[in-house]
């Protein structure tokens, strides 16, 4: 469902992605991990085809993303970091806009708005203009209108900023339910606990190079033989070497950001 | 498939076709005019009443102006408006391709529905016409406004027949769309060529041409320094202009269209009627070739950005953030570690705007690009070689002109800075900085920031202007008073009328409060120079060196004095302290009370 094939993004000269292959079934709920700046939005951007790569491709459903981007967008859902909304159309033209530019019969996108308004709880704000919205109501906003159109891949960019409790419960749930239903979900988080509840399968980036790969059960195994190897004393339980096995892959990773508009 | 229309999928999703993207987008921009508008009727019904005023006013004073001179001109020189007409295009033309250029820079690469509408199933060439309209219709409203007094006036007075006022819109908005698209094509074109460049070569292109625009200007003008406004100085300066009449440039399109369907008479004598005719056809023959270039460039533009707009869009998110390391320059280290320790916090804040001030380009480059304007202008106001009756008011409107620049950086720029700071208050807030210095910190940075600069300003003007070192005085306590108010005004009102909320210094200025500053720095600067500039003017009057004659008795023959002239600048120093203090003691109180 989502391929990059030997992806390497350049500012410059500074390598943001390097060497990325990756392969994501359909159904697959994946999580992004890394410090700041080690190329996970970079990655985001190329999947969306906000960014070329510099060399190797990216495809999503087959279709590649710098060949062919519309056919590539038809079939994904992005939720950015910041949500981007016309503060002055209502949260509902807003999803009408949405589903006119996927093409969706005007039936099928009426019965999808009302869907969409209803789990995410916009109703009692859904025809106030845009400016009037908090974070969070943009955000649950944003949510909706990448779900409108059935995608069969969604790519989140640190999902559950300015999402309140109740909030991130739905997102977390609808997740589990579309990932369920064959949705494709690949995200991105700083959270370790987020991508252990979540996700089947976990990659951790530092300094634009993919360092591990595969299911938070292979990371604690992993980390538990670390730990073994070491002859170190069992302190705080297995979450706790988890979480440091998760800070020694990334230890004096944090770099500063590259290319406008990384995190 | 790129531009295809797909079949349904089995989500009832499908590629649209290019009519239906496009209808789409119009629907959407409709959509946020009506919310627009329908929200400045109910929340800015101040700001529309005053743009719709002064625009009137600014039209109907544009239309006598240009009435008086087509008058002149049809009786004196009749065959130079051609020429006249030709320079005002093709200046335009040039400024219209670099503001279109500027607008859709920011509309296809920087703006949050750039992005979103990439990450959509979008086409880029629908993309661009969707931005285009936007920046086309930016860029030309003022041409419209500017040019259309000028050709109803033209019409009037060559009592042209209605066919010509009919056709005046058709040829505006297609004479507009070429430049336009022409900018459009090569803002596209740098953005993939040249990413780094990107808007710092745009905009120092941009400041260079409209200085060489400026400077070309003035040096046409300038030549025949002895025979101002006689026939040889009309004559050498229609030689040098004469560069416009080029028979390539869609401005000459323009001219000899308008020229034409304008030359139609109303008699209805038969030859008469084939005459007019002949002139409306080669008018619409005009008209056709512009539509047709336009319509041409717009299709290049559309396949342009089909080939260059995303790429463009990815080279440009390329660009590698300048880490330039930023050490504290002398003056700020002067200014931070000077004066007395009480006062240092104040001293620091300033220096915080003046660091903030310094790396936006987009604050100083209009700083200098206007106050560089207004230089060229009163270092070439000599060429006019005014005699010195004149002299002396044109000093006072220079003044006057100079605090009117002022006002609108105040306005665009200091009256923001309250705003910007409440949305950083939790800094402020907990730093042991009494919230006064704040704003006085806001003042003296702007009071300080402007004094000098129109200073010498002034100083210029009455220099080439030749005035005494006596009304050099006037005018420079004057303008004292003016930075001082202008900034009181702007920080004051900024301070009593703070928007948290937006993050846009534009947006703030735009507002309610941005408005109100406007209105009441331009009713300041009118009073200061009219309580200045009349009593001057009767008492130069009096001494033989004004125009018009002196009143030798009653209230006008008082004012008219030395003394009158002193009273005259006493009171435009007690305006400058109300217009500082008020303001200021309205925002203190409020700012001392703000909850962010």
């Amino acid at each position: 469902m989502i391929e990059f094939d030997s992806v390497t993004r350049t500012y410059g000269a500074k390598v943001a992605v390097s060497e990325l292959s990756l392969s994501i079934p359909r159904g697959e709920l994946f999580a992004l991990l890394g410090p700041n700046g080690a190329g996970k939005t970079t990655t985001i951007k190329m999947l969306v085809g906000l960014l070329r790569p510099s060399r190797g491709a990216v495809r999503v459903s087959g279709h590649d993303l710098v060949g062919d981007p519309r056919s590539a967008h038809l079939h994904i859902g992005y939720v950015p970091d910041e949500p981007c909304l016309y503060d002055k159309l209502t949260g509902r033209e807003f999803l009408w806009f949405i589903a006119d530019m996927f093409g969706m019969p005007r039936d099928r996108a009426e019965q999808r708005i009302a869907a969409e308004i209803e789990h995410f709880e916009l109703g009692e704000f859904a025809d106030d203009l845009a400016e009037s919205y908090s974070l969070g109501m943009r955000q649950r906003l944003v949510f909706a209108s990448s779900l409108l159109h059935d995608p069969d891949v969604l790519v989140l960019d640190e999902p559950m900023v300015g999402l309140d409790p109740r909030s991130v419960r739905i997102v977390k749930d609808l997740l589990r339910e579309r990932s369920r239903a064959g949705m494709t979900v690949f995200m991105s988080t700083h959270t370790l606990a987020m991508a252990e509840e979540m996700a089947d399968r976990i990659g951790i980036m530092v300094r634009g190079r993919l360092t591990f790969l595969g299911t938070v059960a292979d990371l604690r195994a992993r980390s538990l033989g670390a730990h073994a190897a070491s002859g170190g004393q069992e302190v705080g339980g297995q979450q706790s070497s988890l979480e440091q096995l998760y800070l020694e892959l990334t230890s004096g990773a944090d770099a500063t950001p590259v290319g406008k508009g990384s995190p | 498939m790129t531009d295809g229309v797909s079949p349904p999928s089995p989500t009832g999703c499908r590629l649209t076709g290019e009519t239906e993207e496009s209808r789409i987008l119009l629907r959407l921009r409709v959509l946020l005019a009506q919310a627009t508008i329908r929200s400045m009727v109910t929340t800015a019904r101040l700001r529309l009443s005053l743009v719709i005023l002064l625009s009137a006013l600014f039209w109907g004073s544009l239309y006598g102006l240009f009435y008086e001179a087509f008058l002149f001109l049809d009786s004196l020189h009749a065959e130079v408006i051609s020429l006249l007409f030709n320079a005002f295009f093709s200046s335009l033309m040039v400024m219209l391709v670099f503001s279109t250029g500027i607008l859709l820079y920011s509309g296809l690469y920087t703006t949050p529905e750039a992005r979103l509408l990439l990450t959509l199933p979008a086409r880029s060439d629908t993309i661009f016409a969707h931005k285009f309209q936007e920046a086309f219709w930016f860029s030309s409203w003022g041409f419209i406004l500017l040019g259309s007094p000028m050709l109803v006036a033209y019409g009037v007075v060559r009592h042209a027949p209605w066919t010509y006022y009919a056709l005046l819109l058709p040829f505006m908005v297609a004479f507009v769309a070429i430049p336009a698209t022409i900018g459009g094509i090569l803002c596209m074109l740098l953005v993939a060529c040249l990413p780094r460049l990107r808007l710092h070569s745009l905009s120092v292109a941009a400041g260079l041409v409209v200085l060489g625009i400026a400077w070309l200007g003035w040096s046409a003008m300038a030549g025949a320094r002895a025979d101002t406004m006689s026939a040889a100085w009309f004559e050498q300066t229609f030689a040098r202009l004469a560069i416009t009449e080029q028979k390539l440039f869609p401005s000459w399109w323009l001219s000899s269209g308008l020229l034409e369907s304008a030359s139609s008479t109303t008699s209805t004598a038969p030859d008469a009627a084939e005459g007019n005719a002949l002139a409306l056809a080669e008018a619409l023959r005009f008209l056709a070739l512009l539509v047709a270039h336009a319509l041409l460039l717009q299709l290049l533009a559309g396949r342009l950005a089909q080939r260059v707009h995303r790429l463009g869009y990815s080279q440009l998110s390329s660009e590698v953030p300048t880490r330039r390391q930023r050490r504290m320059s002398w003056f700020d280290e002067v200014l931070s570690r000077s004066g007395t320790q009480a006062g240092r916090p104040l001293r620091l804040l300033m220096v915080k705007d003046l660091r903030i001030f310094r790396r936006d380009i987009s604050q100083w480059s209009q700083f200098l690009i206007f106050f560089g304007l207004l230089g060229l202008y009163f270092w070439n106001v000599r060429s006019f070689n005014y005699q010195h009756s004149y002299a002396a008011m044109i000093g006072f409107l220079n003044l006057a002109v100079v605090g009117l620049i002022l006002s609108t950086f105040t306005t665009r720029f200091v009256f923001p800075m309250i705003s910007l700071e409440g949305r950083r208050f939790w800094i402020l807030g907990l730093l042991p900085v009494h919230r006064d210095q704040i704003v006085w910190s806001k003042f003296l940075f702007s009071f300080l920031g402007g004094l000098v600069p129109c200073c010498l300003l002034v100083a210029l003007s009455d220099v080439m202007l030749g005035l005494t070192p006596w009304l050099l005085g006037i005018h420079e306590v004057c303008c004292v008073a003016l930075c001082m108010g202008l900034s009181g005004i702007a920080v004051g009102l900024g301070a009593r009328m703070p928007d948290l909320r937006e993050n846009s210094p534009s947006k703030i200025a735009s507002g309610f409060g941005g408005t109100l500053s406007l209105v009441l720095s331009s009713l300041f600067i009118m009073a200061v120079v009219l309580v200045t500039a009349v009593p001057t003017h009767l008492f130069l009057a009096r001494e033989g060196i004004a125009w018009s004659s002196p009143a030798r008795s009653g209230l006008w023959a008082s004012v008219g004095t030395e003394r009158g002239v002193l009273a005259g600048l006493a009171v435009a120093v007690v305006l400058g302290l109300i217009a500082t203090l008020v303001p200021l003691w309205l925002g203190l109180r409020s700012f001392r009370r703000l909850e962010p």
